[in-house]
């Protein structure tokens, strides 16, 4: 009864997205003042949403017949994407990215992905992840272009064919897999090793979640996309449909003991870790070099898999931790941003004269995303990497401990820009508001999710031994 | 007709459009080679099942199909508009 009523209460999070997106989308319609301010409805929806969150039982309750799992690793997922939903919609209002006639489709499109990642990560089959999958991806493909400007419609257009492709790859490979295992179940997948056809049906499906997670080679669509969407929109491609394709993949990679499966991540992982920071050292657009930048840290997600379970516990602290410093730069290339591409790098000359606060919290990100101790992102990379180490694959993770130095180089051209280049002339500077209030929290953050890691990590601890 | 001949289409189905999705030139011909990928999946679907779930399903499926053709041609109408052409090639605003 007491498990009963921690479901209910836990189902009204994603159901309370569902009422409020559809108020969102229609209620302007009929009532006229409520147009344009459909982002303090949205907001006021998940601060509400957010109350219904409950400390999870140390249970799994298996509802819908199985197709969603709530147990503690989604119930910390879950509270996760309401986080990333909050500060986008609070970026979404201080600087609206759609032309004022979509505002209600915008955040219509945004609950809905949302929704998406919430039941893709307490997905209990392979069906019911593709169909959240989708449900994820439709609309951001929408969201990508919603400013129906020419950068804005290339991106969404390079986006969803890549998607989409992965999309196909993925529900062939399941329509394999269903002729070998009927139910389709995480647990069912897990019977045995795989004869050669269902080999291919894994590799189809893997595939198609690499695509969405941008490990390279499945990862072309990332820096356009991207650079070419508004900047809010990119900062939740980065932080929320990372952290659902990245659930998956593990719940897949963990089937296996070994075998080709395994092998192929191995290579993913270091073709990824290689090739994203090669091509990152060359980016002189700040919303190019965090696509990149996202696209390597895919890679130390992929490393962290080999550590097991501990493993898995280093990528559930990883994600907030990565979330939190790259919706950080997103909102400060927010803040400076002219033209919707977004700041170039050395737009961000003398910003520490002009604006030493924001170049300060810049700085923390751009440590963050480096791995500079003290900060968060150093204690996630050092998780990824010591349960890989400590599982015996100590070559992939020198490779990928090699090419994080790499990636301080670009990190650091940032911060160089910022603190050692005169300012290009007078820059009027806009009040920050709600983008502020952002950044000094996701500095605050990165901060202290690094010097008091011990609290965030033991729940990742305990959440990570449900999947 | 038995399950390895359905196998046998729907492998050659999806071989033959993802193939024709990498190299045609245009975005409607790639979409249509999209929806062809679905479909073949969908073939392979209801032939290779063994129970009633996989008929729902590629109901749903063909549900996803019809959302992802639909935000397609949306996203295809407005690149017409901008761009007045629809091969990738020309379509070059950003870096990529």
């Amino acid at each position: 009864m007491e498990h009963l009523n921690y479901a209910a209460s836990a189902l009204s999070m994603p159901l309370l997205l569902v009422m409020a997106a559809f108020a969102c989308l229609l209620l302007p319609l009929f009532i006229r003042p409520l147009r344009g301010a459909q982002g303090l409805m949205a907001l006021g929806a998940v601060l509400v949403a957010l109350t219904f969150f409950r400390l999870s039982p140390q249970v799994e309750i298996a509802i819908f017949s199985g197709a969603l799992l709530i147990n503690p690793a989604s119930s910390y997922l879950w509270a996760f994407a309401l986080g990333v939903l909050t500060l986008v919609l609070a970026l979404s209002i201080s600087k609206p990215p759609f032309p004022e006639e979509s505002g209600s489709e915008y955040y219509f499109l945004l609950f809905m992905s949302v929704l998406g990642l919430m039941v893709l990560v307490a997905a209990g089959d392979l069906f019911t992840a593709f169909i959240a999958l989708e449900l994820l991806s439709l609309p951001l493909y929408a969201l990508a272009g919603i400013r129906r400007t020419k950068p804005g419609l290339e991106a969404a257009y390079k986006y969803f064919m890549l998607g989409a492709l992965g999309s196909a790859f993925t529900v062939m490979g399941i329509a394999v897999l269903n002729s070998l295992y009927p139910a389709l179940t995480f647990t069912a997948l897990k019977a045995g090793a795989p004869g050669p056809l269902a080999l291919a049906g894994f590799l189809l499906v893997i595939s198609g979640f690499a695509f969405k997670t941008a490990l390279v080679p499945f990862h072309m669509w990332v820096p356009d996309a991207y650079e070419g969407a508004p900047t809010p929109v990119s900062a939740f491609m980065g932080a929320a449909v990372k952290a659902g394709g990245v659930v998956v993949l593990w719940r897949l990679f963990s089937l296996f003991d070994g075998g080709p499966v395994r092998e192929i991540f191995w290579w993913l992982a270091v073709i990824t870790a290689v090739l994203a920071n090669l091509a990152a050292l060359g980016q002189t657009g700040l919303k190019r070099l965090l696509a990149y930048s996202s696209v390597a840290h895919a890679g130390n997600l992929a490393v962290a898999f080999f550590g097991g379970r501990r493993g898995f516990e280093a990528v559930l602290y990883y994600l907030p931790v990565y979330a939190m410093a790259t919706i950080g730069a997103f909102s400060v290339a927010l803040a400076l941003e002219k033209d919707e591409k977004g700041p170039l790098i050395e737009d961000l000359a003398g910003l520490a004269k002009t604006r030493p606060w924001l170049a300060a919290a810049m700085a923390a990100f751009m440590f963050s995303l480096a791995g500079v101790p003290p900060l968060a992102g150093f204690f996630a990379k050092f998780y990824a990497f010591a349960g890989a180490v400590s599982a015996g694959y100590t070559g992939l993770v020198v490779i990928a401990v090699i090419m994080s130095a790499v990636s301080a180089y670009y990190y650091l051209k940032v911060t160089v820009v910022m603190f050692m280049k005169p300012p290009a002339g007078d820059q009027p500077s806009e009040p920050l508001g709600l983008i502020g209030i952002v950044i000094a929290l996701m500095a605050a953050g990165v901060l202290l999710a690094g010097v008091f890691s011990r609290p965030l990590l033991s729940i990742a601890a305990n959440a990570s031994h449900w999947f | 007709m038995n399950s390895y001949s359905l196998a046998a289409i729907a492998f050659t189905l999806f071989s033959i459009a993802a193939a024709g999705f990498l190299t045609c030139g245009s975005l409607v011909r790639m979409l249509m080679f999209l929806e062809l990928m679905l479909n073949a999946a969908n073939i392979a679907l209801v032939g290779l099942g063994h129970n009633a779930a996989s008929q729902a399903y590629a109901a749903m499926l063909l549900a996803v199909a019809a959302a992802e053709a639909g935000v397609g041609l949306a996203l295809i109408i407005m690149l017409a508009s901008a761009f007045k052409t629809l091969e990738p090639e020309n379509i070059k605003e950003l870096k990529g």
